[in-house]
């Protein structure tokens, strides 16, 4: 039993998303719709913690692996298996939904039970997208992760909905096929679509170049970096909470994973060739991302253009090829699905009172809400990376990493954290101080029990990793100086 | 761990339970909030104790990080400076907490008040006591949100809240120039442990002049910051919007402190660099002037007081400038105690609210006598320290000529200003109660009788003896501990102490002389136009709204519009346009795929159906009534289940793709 156990956890993990999806689907009533979604989600990450409480630190390579052959003519296996760097957004895959599920409680009231169902398989087809080691499995499940997402824009979301939703779709279509042509041009090179193995493999100088930017484009625009992110705040904003959450919160990241773990191992020689070039797109990401948060009134938007502003940290981070920085940028990976997934959580709070995201609707909200102040100042400040935030750790490691390489790099990043603190300082200063502008505003109440704990985990975390990081450092270490390795290598022979 | 620890982590510990449970503890905040504070004074004694019979003490805590070539450790290390900051900070916040008790009764927002002031001292005894840069500035930036949040503590007014934005931008701006220092000293000295540094910086490691000259600029870009340099001084004003003990705390214990102190404490490493040694006495001169001379034509006393102390903190970084780091310490300590004083005594009538407007008369003669005395003291000190014998060979060794001059001419200037304000600031609070709104009018100044005079006079020399006295033992305590200048301990009281002093009772005099001279005598135009651009404070406040904030939104608010959806976004949507006719054209096909998926739908409810029915048989076969009817409840959900709903097609796709997987298994074999 153990041993079954132990031998397809991660199998486990997976599989119990998809079969959530189909308990709920079975159940009837409002409360236990929610409660067995809520139960299913618990159950995940505490496999998840059980994934990581069994990690072995000194192990390089991929643990809990798993192959089963698929569709052998085509060399298709199902094939998964985490490492240091897979299991730190697994970790996040699984720590958001329950607070979904928890952020949704009452406001969602049309098709509950599609709703829910939704979140379980974004959830599924995320944890298989963050631990896969077959490229063809990588990319049908990436692919899986849109649907559920568009379905949430369009069905409940905000007032542009229908078009937000196309916008995505259409923006995540170019870059599925991009990453499509890439993953089969290596393949055909490579004869097989074992990540590792497509690793290992040499493929001709003329086709690197092209297949490199198929896969990079089909990343960056899920980051996105810049010019590819204005899908990002229409999609953002239209979204309901749970859908918001999920997108920013651990979406996105599938663009900075897929980079760590396709194009840095199977292109090192591209990627250094390229990086001058990336390194300063990430920058004026940063800083362009935070000026457009700067002139938004909008709260939803704010918070999506500075996770334009915060990619740009991740990119900054993987480019710079050594441990520093990418572990800053997995880091930073990870408390951005944090406290970017707090913002909307916490925004949603606000919408379902008001049902305004516009800052001028709102104001001296201390007085009614002092709860829900606090908590939004918190992750106001943790959000620009205030030090002993999380935040802030991931942000330093990126920016140590970026020194080695220039500081020209580190100077014009900073100016990103500063444009941070003025939008989000500002954003207070207009929402939570002062007299509240409306009458809706004057009359509301402050967050409950519920509310208080569908985002005290966060804080918790925020905290957390913002004053003792080290195990999430230690976890990733190994697997990161594999990579670092593999680019160093192809630094010196070139 | 050792106990040392408990300093900072008890204000946190009494910080947390606040926050917790606030609203439990509504109006009580103090009763946790002091004894923390307290004990955390008690313990820095001990370490004061410890320190100085034992030498430095190096606790480690925890591996913070470790990255690449990154290795921080959380620890504390206490040495005779951390020590003696460390007893002005738990010391003065002590009595302010004791103070707040009584002058935060009956505030709405009482627990927050006291959880965040206690977190921004435990923030302050870390920054003070951190053995890593990256610790320290951690929490240099922790203490900025507390005061960021304490500022806007009223949040109910607008100017309040809008400080408190100004306030930690302009503080944002000048820590990353600190970030920055930091991150340049990891890769010139490959670590951030500070006694490493230390180690490595005294042993005359070679490190290049340019390199080190670059680092130490960086540093004290977050120094100006914190301690209100020209031209980052604008906040300190602002930050006045908070409740007056947070202001002592403020101006006292915390936050302007750290400035000061971080220079003093990196001091081995800034010694190295001449020209940045050059630039921080430039930059502390001016703002020592200059604040002296803007705080001369306020009129609003809250702003005369903190233009005087940021004159204060000018000298202050003048002196580590100029080499004498013990001397700024010590200042440090007396104005920091000189302060606290000050404003817990006229907190009240600062407050300018329902209170009692200034102390009674009588009252005054004995209490305002010796705050007269330390104020002509406070005045004076500086020079006082720095002529008394022990750094007069300061200037002519220090390799910069005009440092001589320099330091005569910003020493003296502020003492004379420094004495002026006082004396001014004094008379208006005590002496008239605040103007316009005593009882009966604006009351007129009383002149001083001879008994008053007689009596500040004792009381100022006795404490300028007393000082000379601590001076002597000061010196000697903690000139091993930082670097610059060496202490001539030989050199004994120099007759130059009398220049400053002298200076300072020049103001005096000149400031009682003109103490209710009318504006009707005609002034040259030339004064008066210094006199306005001091009275608008060198229209500093200004020129960062017009060049910087409205350039900024402005810019951000025309690229959003012009750039991101102007450009960006619109050739999108031209591609989404061109999509859509494309599958205009295909619609004919979607609407048959449609009709497949459709029917496919209601092939597997048929599905559904008969499986709810299966398993309704079997539970009924079973019996057992309570189980059953759960049973039933399913079964007659997947009845419910209506063709073409989302879950329902939702259901088919879970299903589809098992079935396909296994098919596909199975094939595979």
């Amino acid at each position: 039993m153990s041993s079954l156990f132990s031998d397809h956890l991660l199998s486990l993990m997976i599989a119990v998303p998809f079969l959530g999806m189909v308990a709920v689907a079975f159940v009837r009533g409002r409360f236990w719709v929610l409660s067995t979604t809520l139960a299913t989600t618990v159950v995940n990450l505490v496999l998840a913690l059980v994934v990581w409480m069994k990690f072995d630190l000194s192990e390089q390579g991929m643990q809990f692996v798993e192959r089963v052959e698929w569709m052998p003519t085509f060399g298709i296996q199902y094939a998964v298996g985490v490492d240091g760097i897979s299991l730190l957004l697994v970790l996040l895959t699984t720590i958001l939904p329950p607070l979904c599920v928890l952020g949704s409680w009452d406001s969602i009231t049309t098709r509950l039970k599609a709703f829910m169902m939704l979140i379980l398989l974004v959830e599924g087809a995320m944890l298989v997208v963050f631990t896969a080691l077959d490229a063809f499995l990588f990319f049908m499940l990436w692919e899986v992760t849109m649907i559920p997402m568009y379905f949430m824009i369009v069905l409940w979301g905000g007032p542009e909905r229908v078009a937000a939703g196309m916008k995505y779709v259409i923006y995540s279509l170019t870059g599925s096929l991009l990453l499509l042509v890439g993953i089969l041009g290596l393949s055909l090179q490579a004869g097989t679509f074992d990540i590792l193995a497509l690793a290992e493999h040499d493929y001709s100088p003329d086709s690197q170049f092209w297949i490199f930017l198929a896969l990079f484009l089909g990343f960056a625009i899920k980051l996105p970096m810049l010019p590819f992110h204005t899908w990002l705040p229409d999609a953002h904003s239209e979204a309901p909470t749970a859908g918001s959450v999920l997108l920013a919160g651990v979406l996105l990241k599938m663009g900075g994973y897929g980079l760590i773990r396709l194009g840095l191992p199977i292109f090192p020689e591209v990627a250094i060739q390229f990086a001058p070039v990336l390194l300063w797109l990430s920058v004026a990401a940063i800083l362009y991302g935070g000026y457009m948060a700067l002139a938004q009134s909008d709260l939803k938007r704010l918070v999506a253009y500075s996770s334009v502003s915060h990619m740009g940290f991740v990119t900054l981070g993987i480019f710079s090829f050594n441990n520093e920085g990418l572990e800053g940028a997995i880091l930073q990976m990870m408390t951005h699905g944090l406290t970017t997934g707090a913002m909307f959580l916490i925004v949603g709070q606000l919408y379902d009172r008001t049902h305004s995201r516009e800052m001028a609707d709102y104001g001296g909200l201390y007085q009614r809400m002092p709860r829900f102040v606090g908590i939004l100042s918190l992750f106001a400040v943790a959000s620009f990376g205030l030090p002993a935030t999380s935040n802030f750790i991931g942000e330093f490691l990126i920016l140590v990493g970026v020194s080695y390489r220039s500081f020209v790099f580190v100077v014009l990043a900073m100016g990103g954290i500063v444009l941070g603190a003025a939008y989000m300082l500002w954003m207070l200063q207009r929402v939570a101080l002062g007299k509240a502008r409306t009458e809706a505003a004057r009359n509301l109440t402050d967050i409950g029990l519920r509310e208080v704990l569908t985002l005290a985990p966060l804080v918790v975390a925020v905290l957390g990793i913002g004053l003792y990081p080290s195990p999430l450092l230690e976890a990733m270490d190994a697997s990161v100086s594999y990579v670092v390795e593999r680019v160093a290598s192809a630094q010196i022979a070139p | 761990m050792s106990v040392y620890a408990l300093i900072p982590l008890l204000p946190f510990a009494a910080a947390l339970a606040l926050a917790l449970f606030g609203t439990r503890l509504e109006g009580k905040g103090h009763r946790l909030v002091i004894p923390a504070i307290a004990a955390s004074f008690l313990l820095s004694i001990g370490a004061f104790l410890d320190v100085s019979a034992n030498g430095a003490i190096e606790i480690h805590l925890y591996r913070l990080l470790e990255s690449g070539r990154l290795e921080i450790d959380a620890g504390l290390f206490l040495d005779r400076l951390t020590v003696v900051v460390l007893l002005l900070v738990t010391g003065v916040s002590t009595i302010v907490q004791v103070y707040a008790a009584r002058y935060m009764v009956g505030d709405a927002r009482h627990s927050r008040f006291f959880a965040l002031t206690a977190l921004f001292t435990g923030a302050m005894t870390v920054l003070v006591m951190s053995s890593n840069l990256l610790l320290t500035f951690m929490f240099w930036e922790v203490m900025g949100l507390c005061s960021y949040l304490l500022i806007s503590h009223y949040a109910e007014r607008p100017a309040a809240a809008q400080a408190a934005t100004k306030v930690f931008l302009v503080n944002a701006v000048a820590d990353l120039g600190l970030f920055l220092g930091i991150i340049l000293i990891f890769t010139t000295f490959e670590t951030l442990s500070i006694p490493e540094i230390l180690a490595q910086a005294r042993s005359g490691t070679e490190i290049p002049t340019s390199t080190v000259t670059l680092l130490t600029l960086c540093i004290f870009v977050g120094a100006m910051g914190k301690s209100a340099q020209v031209p980052t001084h604008a906040w300190l004003p602002l930050a006045m919007e908070a409740p007056t003990p947070v202001s002592a705390l403020i101006h006292a214990a915390t936050m302007v402190n750290a400035g000061p102190f971080l220079l003093v404490r990196l001091s081995p490493v800034i010694v190295l660099s001449g020209p940045a040694m050059a630039v921080i006495a430039c930059v502390g001169a001016v703002t020592a002037l200059f604040a002296a001379l803007v705080s001369l034509t306020q009129t609003d006393v809250k702003r005369t007081l903190a233009y005087s102390t940021i004159s204060q903190l000018g000298f202050m970084t003048f002196l580590c400038g100029v080499g004498a780091f013990v001397a700024a310490i010590f200042h440090l300590l007396a104005h920091g105690f000189f302060k606290a004083f000050f404003f817990l005594s006229t907190g009240n009538a600062l407050a300018g609210t329902h209170r009692r407007l200034g102390l009674a008369e009588e009252e005054t003669d004995g209490s305002a006598s010796g705050l007269f005395a330390w104020a002509l003291v406070l005045s004076a000190l500086p020079p006082l320290v720095v002529f008394s014998g022990a750094y007069q060979g300061l200037w002519l060794s220090q390799g910069f000529g005009a440092a001589s001059a320099a330091l005569w001419v910003v020493g003296l200037g502020t003492v004379f200003a420094t004495a002026m304000v006082l004396f001014r600031a004094f008379t208006t609070v005590f002496r008239h109660g605040v103007s316009g709104v005593g009882p009966g009018g604006r009351v007129a100044p009383a002149p001083f009788s001879p008994r008053h005079l007689v009596g500040i006079a004792v009381m100022a020399g006795f404490a300028i003896a007393l000082l000379l006295v601590v001076w002597r033992w000061f010196a000697d305590f903690l000139s091993t501990a930082v670097g610059g200048m060496p202490v001539q301990q030989s050199v004994g009281p120099s007759s130059w102490v009398l220049v400053p002093l002298a200076v300072a009772g020049l103001g005096w005099v000149v400031a009682y002389a003109r103490r209710d001279r009318g504006s009707s005598r005609p002034v040259p135009a030339w004064q008066k136009r210094l006199y306005v651009f001091f009275l608008n404070r060198g229209y500093f406040e200004e020129m960062y709204e017009v060049f910087i904030a409205r350039p900024t939104l402005a810019a951000a608010r025309w690229m959003w519009q012009r750039i991101d959806r102007g450009i960006i976004d619109r050739l999108v949507e031209s591609t989404g346009a061109l999509s859509l006719g494309v599958a205009r054209g295909l619609g004919a096909i979607d609407i048959a795929v449609d009709h497949q998926v459709t029917s496919v739908g209601t092939g597997s409810v048929g599905i559904a159906r008969w499986l709810g029915r299966i398993i309704d048989t079997a539970a009924i076969s079973r019996t057992v009534d309570s189980l059953g009817r759960s049973v039933d409840a399913s079964g007659y959900a997947a009845r419910r289940i209506e063709p073409r709903t989302l879950q329902h097609s939702l259901l088919v796709v879970v299903l589809t793709l098992i079935a396909a997987l296994g098919f596909f298994y199975w094939i595979a074999r």
